[in-house]
């Protein structure tokens, strides 16, 4: 039990909210909303399992957001183009995984630090995504492209099938899989791992360029439920996704963490905006509960380090 | 990390940081050329100064940035540090009816207790510094938030308080160079020719490794953050001196700003090397470039692309650079192991 | 290789110390030429500064403003922060002033913030005409008004309670809580609300960080919290879409009315399908063409205090009061008009 302290920690954090929230707003439970809350969790699920695999290498990439927004607008280009959805999903997963690949080749080739390499990136991508659309949305997208055409009930469903899929395939890699070991033992000492026949290198990079491509289907599986496409999009996604991974405990120093913890800290963290609203509380208190349940979440578990 | 390639790298040479520098001091140059060519009034001594006088704030964050990132930590929370520190500035003189100077000490007292909150964190509860920075990212912004309601803004500041960031000494030199230039150089000594410096890199080596050799690690962490919770706020200040207000969302992305021009400058992600002047280098070649671009009639988005693409330069340069030597050192036991235990052991 | 980078530096210090002190001489004396008043031979250029840039309603005004140049053959200068920050426009402003520009037309982001860089312009000789949203009166000539935050709290609140019949529960979607024109006009329909419409209750006043998906994120949450709303008023452009993808998601067209501030392109869907039932806008590409023909004007010398008509050209002739060039009224887009437009 001691070991999974973090994840137990975390789920008492979000039943008591949820808790509150099913007392003072029960209304928050309602059919529609829950719906909307967990599809707009789905993609970041989805790229926080991307994340985890990174993290657990030891590395880090701050470069998603610009990522997904590059992915988000390429997709809406295809479908404006008229490729029929399966090729757009492919296209976006592609280009994902090459945006991907380009980190993992810096982290993983050249033996850059991953956080300085992904700032690099972040910048750059967002700079000249903006340089190139100047902030116009992708419109007048073909019928097919929002809920994959399948109209809002199915979309939906769709999108949380999508995002349960990948982050089941995800756990099952990293327990049952012998690849998927090989994230933990690369980032808990890489050293060891190099030495039981792991190529670090090539791990590492294929964290990155996974991350790439599943970021790819983030964007898909969020820009689907719109009508058109904001070039702005995913703006502090890397902030969410990160702090959902940690939260969710997951150890930045790498080898340490699940996927079911990630879960719940993804969940946690798309339930608290929208609780806000519901529990009626000023805006301009957000942030600040954001930043204290963060560290609260994470110092709960602190105490742990110094044990061990 | 791993030590033993560490210690090569450092081995290599008595001061490793030196070539990252000339790399980005050649950079430099050449944007300056370049620059002085294609832009109007470029290569003028005003514009210099104009260039020096914008990046005071930026400038007092990575420099005191510089010091965190070396013991290995980093410090994500100084951009909104600076929001939280103006808006309670203005509130102090404000509503609180204090002078600005006893208003401006205050506000340096609250930088140091933000510092240090992240230190407490860090250190007491063995929190990695990456989540706590994090948390009181959101956490200070959203105070500065509270505070003002988000729509407070705080102005009419007298003009004696404003003189310190739109005024000229001799009516050429800009009035808070002296204050970024001595805090520059505080830190510079402080780093580089002090024992704490030198425990700080040692802390960036191997935090355990320092404790055994007797460094008060815990205590000189938090002096690291204090000093920079105290910079963020003195930042803070000659924002508000500068533009002449004080709001919630002042020095919005800041932290991504310092912590590029120290990179940069440099200083390895990890802790254990980097110098002060790599940053000052590394803060002038980023202020040259949105300047330079901007008086070329270059797009603002460009400066951006182009932060990204030095950033992988420079560092790719320094990895080719290592390796090579690392080669050398290779190839040269002898020389090495006489060298590596230097830095090391103090 | 340590002599190699000796011999490196002193090079560097041998150029850097070369190509400073002769500079000033060249740099100088033609910077106080080119700001003294433009000459007649050399064309004037004319810096337009948006609160930020990828913004598609500074887009639209940049189009404006780019076809007054053309019709007035002067140069065009368009730069901004790439995120709506006061300290990064005076910076920008700065720089014009070191690179040396005729005139500044600015969209000031934060009304005290960026007065102190454009004083200090007007003090190098450079014109300053503000547009969007003014700078204090001292700090500019003429202020190209598109609608007073008045005329746009009242536009809007007056818009909603006519949709509601007077009474009812509505909701406001912004951009910040810090943006400083959106505090403007939430102060000015806060006022109009209590002067004349006691009848109409804000329930919820939420940020959406000018990004549609967070917008549709917020409303839903907005109408699920607050069952009787029944309006949502959006005061920055990327939330108008996504309120009314959230209203129609949730399947309530119509019985939740969705008005805002926005661009006809960007809404035109909504408005046809009956989602959104107004969208409240000046013309935006005649803002940049009138505030391009303003800046001019002041800097040939032929707008001047005291006039109450101005002439842009093709574009017509615009009235002034004081100091304020008036674009007229804010223009209501609706399912008749909306496909006229092309912004």
């Amino acid at each position: 039990m001691k070991r999974y302290r973090r994840e137990l920690s975390v789920t008492a954090c979000l039943s008591a909210l949820l808790l509150v929230l099913a007392v003072v707003a029960p209304a928050f439970f309602g059919r529609q909303q829950l719906l909307t809350t967990l599809t707009a969790a789905a993609p970041v699920l989805v790229a926080a399992c991307g994340m985890t695999l990174v993290i657990l290498t030891r590395q880090i990439d701050i470069s998603i957001g610009s990522q997904f927004a590059l992915c988000s607008v390429a997709a809406g280009l295809m479908a404006k183009a008229g490729l029929p959805m399966p090729l757009v999903v492919l296209g976006a997963v592609a280009g994902g995984a090459a945006l991907g690949a380009f980190n993992g080749w810096l982290v993983a080739g050249l033996e850059l630090p991953s956080i300085v390499v992904t700032l690099a990136t972040f910048v750059t991508w967002r700079e000249t995504l903006r340089w190139s659309r100047e902030g116009e949305f992708v419109k007048d997208l073909a019928d097919g492209f929002q809920w994959w055409g399948l109209g809002q009930g199915r979309g939906q469903a769709v999108i949380l099938m999508g995002a349960l899929g990948v982050f089941l395939i995800g756990v099952i890699f990293l327990k049952k899989v012998g690849a998927g070991r090989f994230f933990y033992a690369v980032g808990s000492d890489r050293e060891a791992a190099r030495l039981a026949g792991i190529r670090p290198a090539a791990v590492t990079f294929g964290a990155f360029v996974i991350l790439g491509a599943l970021v790819g289907v983030a964007a898909v599986l969020n820009a689907v439920r719109f009508a058109d496409v904001d070039p702005k999009t995913g703006t502090g996604l890397e902030m969410q996704v990160i702090a959902a991974v940690v939260v969710g405990g997951v150890a930045i120093s790498g080898g340490r963490g699940t996927l079911w913890g990630v879960l719940v800290g993804v969940l946690l963290l798309a339930c608290i905006a929208p609780a806000l609203v519901f529990l009626k509380l000023p805006p301009q208190w957000e942030k600040a509960i954001q930043g204290a349940i963060i560290l609260l979440a994470v110092a709960a578990d602190g105490e742990k380090g110094k044990s061990s | 990390m791993n030590p033993p390639a560490l210690q090569i790298r450092t081995g290599s040479r008595s001061r490793p940081w030196l070539r990252s520098e000339l790399l980005l001091l050649g950079v430099l140059i050449v944007e300056s050329l370049v620059f002085a060519r294609t832009g109007t009034h470029f290569a003028t001594v005003g514009n210099a100064l104009e260039i020096l006088r914008l990046s005071v704030e930026i400038g007092l964050l990575a420099v005191v940035m510089t010091p965190v990132i070396l013991t290995g930590g980093i410090d994500l929370s100084v951009g909104s540090l600076l929001g939280l520190c103006a808006v309670c500035f203005g509130k102090l003189w404000r509503d609180g009816g204090l002078a600005w100077p006893v208003a401006a000490l205050a506000t340096l007292g609250i930088g140091g207790m933000a510092g240090g909150l992240n230190a407490v964190l860090i250190t007491r509860l063995r929190l990695p510094p990456l989540i706590v920075t994090l948390g009181s990212l959101s956490l200070f912004r959203g105070l500065a938030e509270a505070i003002t309601r988000g729509v407070d803004n705080f102005t009419g500041f007298p003009p004696s308080f404003l003189m310190w960031g739109q005024g000229y000494f001799g009516g050429v030199i800009p009035a808070q160079a002296p204050l970024g230039i001595a805090v520059m150089i505080g830190v510079g000594l402080l780093v580089h020719a002090t024992s704490l410096g030198r425990s700080l890199r040692a802390i960036g080596f191997s935090p355990e490794g320092a404790r055994y050799a007797g460094v008060p690690v815990g205590r000189q962490i938090t002096v690291v953050y204090l000093l920079s919770g105290v910079a963020a706020a003195l930042a803070a200040l000659v924002y508000v001196a500068r533009v002449g207000q004080a709001k919630a969302d002042a020095g919005t992305g800041y932290e991504l700003l310092a912590i590029t021009a120290v990179v940069l400058g440099g200083t390895s992600i990890f802790g254990g090397t980097g110098s002060v002047f790599g940053t000052v280098l590394g803060v002038a070649t980023l202020a040259v470039l949105r300047n330079g671009l901007q008086l070329s009639d270059q797009p603002g988005e460009l400066a951006g692309i182009l932060t990204g693409v030095f950033l992988l330069t420079v560092l790719a340069g320094e990895m080719a650079f290592k390796k090579y030597s690392a080669r050398r050192v290779a190839s040269g036991m002898l020389q090495t192991s006489t060298a590596s235990s230097k830095p090391a052991s103090s | 290789m340590k002599r190699l980078l000796t011999f490196l530096t002193v090079v560097a210090a041998i150029v850097v110390s070369g190509c400073k002190p002769s500079a000033p001489d060249s740099g100088a004396p033609s910077g106080a030429a080119s700001t003294a008043g433009g000459s007649a031979a050399k064309p004037l250029t004319i810096a337009f500064l948006p609160k930020s840039k990828g913004n598609a309603y500074f887009i639209a005004a940049r189009q404006g403003a780019e076809q007054a140049a053309k019709e007035l053959g002067v140069k065009l200068l368009y730069d901004g922060p790439t995120e709506p920050d006061p300290a990064k426009q005076n910076e920008i402003v700065e720089t014009w002033i070191t690179r040396g520009v005729d005139v500044i037309a600015a969209a000031c982001e934060n009304r005290e913030g960026i007065s102190t860089a454009l004083r200090k312009a007007q003090a190098h000789g450079i014109k300053v005409v503000t547009f969007d949203a003014d700078a204090l009166p001292d700090a500019r000539s003429f202020f190209v008004n598109q609608a007073t935050p008045e005329g746009i709290g009242n536009a809007l609140m007056d818009e909603a309670a006519r949709l509601l019949g007077g009474t009812g529960e509505y909701a406001i979607i912004t951009a910040s809580l810090t943006a400083g024109n959106m505090i403007e006009w939430q102060k000015a329909i806060e006022k109009r609300n209590a002067e004349k419409y006691p009848g109409m209750k804000r329930m919820a006043l939420r940020p959406c960080d000018d990004l549609k998906d967070k917008a549709f994120a917020e409303a839903t949450a907005i109408l699920n919290a607050n069952p009787n709303v029944r309006l949502l008023m959006n005061i920055c452009s990327p939330a108008v879409p996504g309120a009314a993808e959230a209203v129609k998601q949730a399947g309530r067209a119509g019985q939740v009315k969705v008005i805002g501030l926005g661009l006809p392109n960007e809404n035109k869907r909504y408005v046809k399908e009956g989602v959104t039932d107004t969208v409240i806008l000046w013309r935006v590409v005649d803002l940049g063409r009138l505030t391009v023909h303003a800046a001019a004007a002041v800097a040939r010398g032929e707008l001047k205090p005291g006039a109450t008509e101005f002439s842009a050209g093709a574009l017509g002739t615009f009235k002034v009061i004081g100091d304020n060039v008036l674009l007229g009224e804010p223009f209501k887009f609706t399912k008749d008009n909306i496909d006229q437009f092309d912004f």
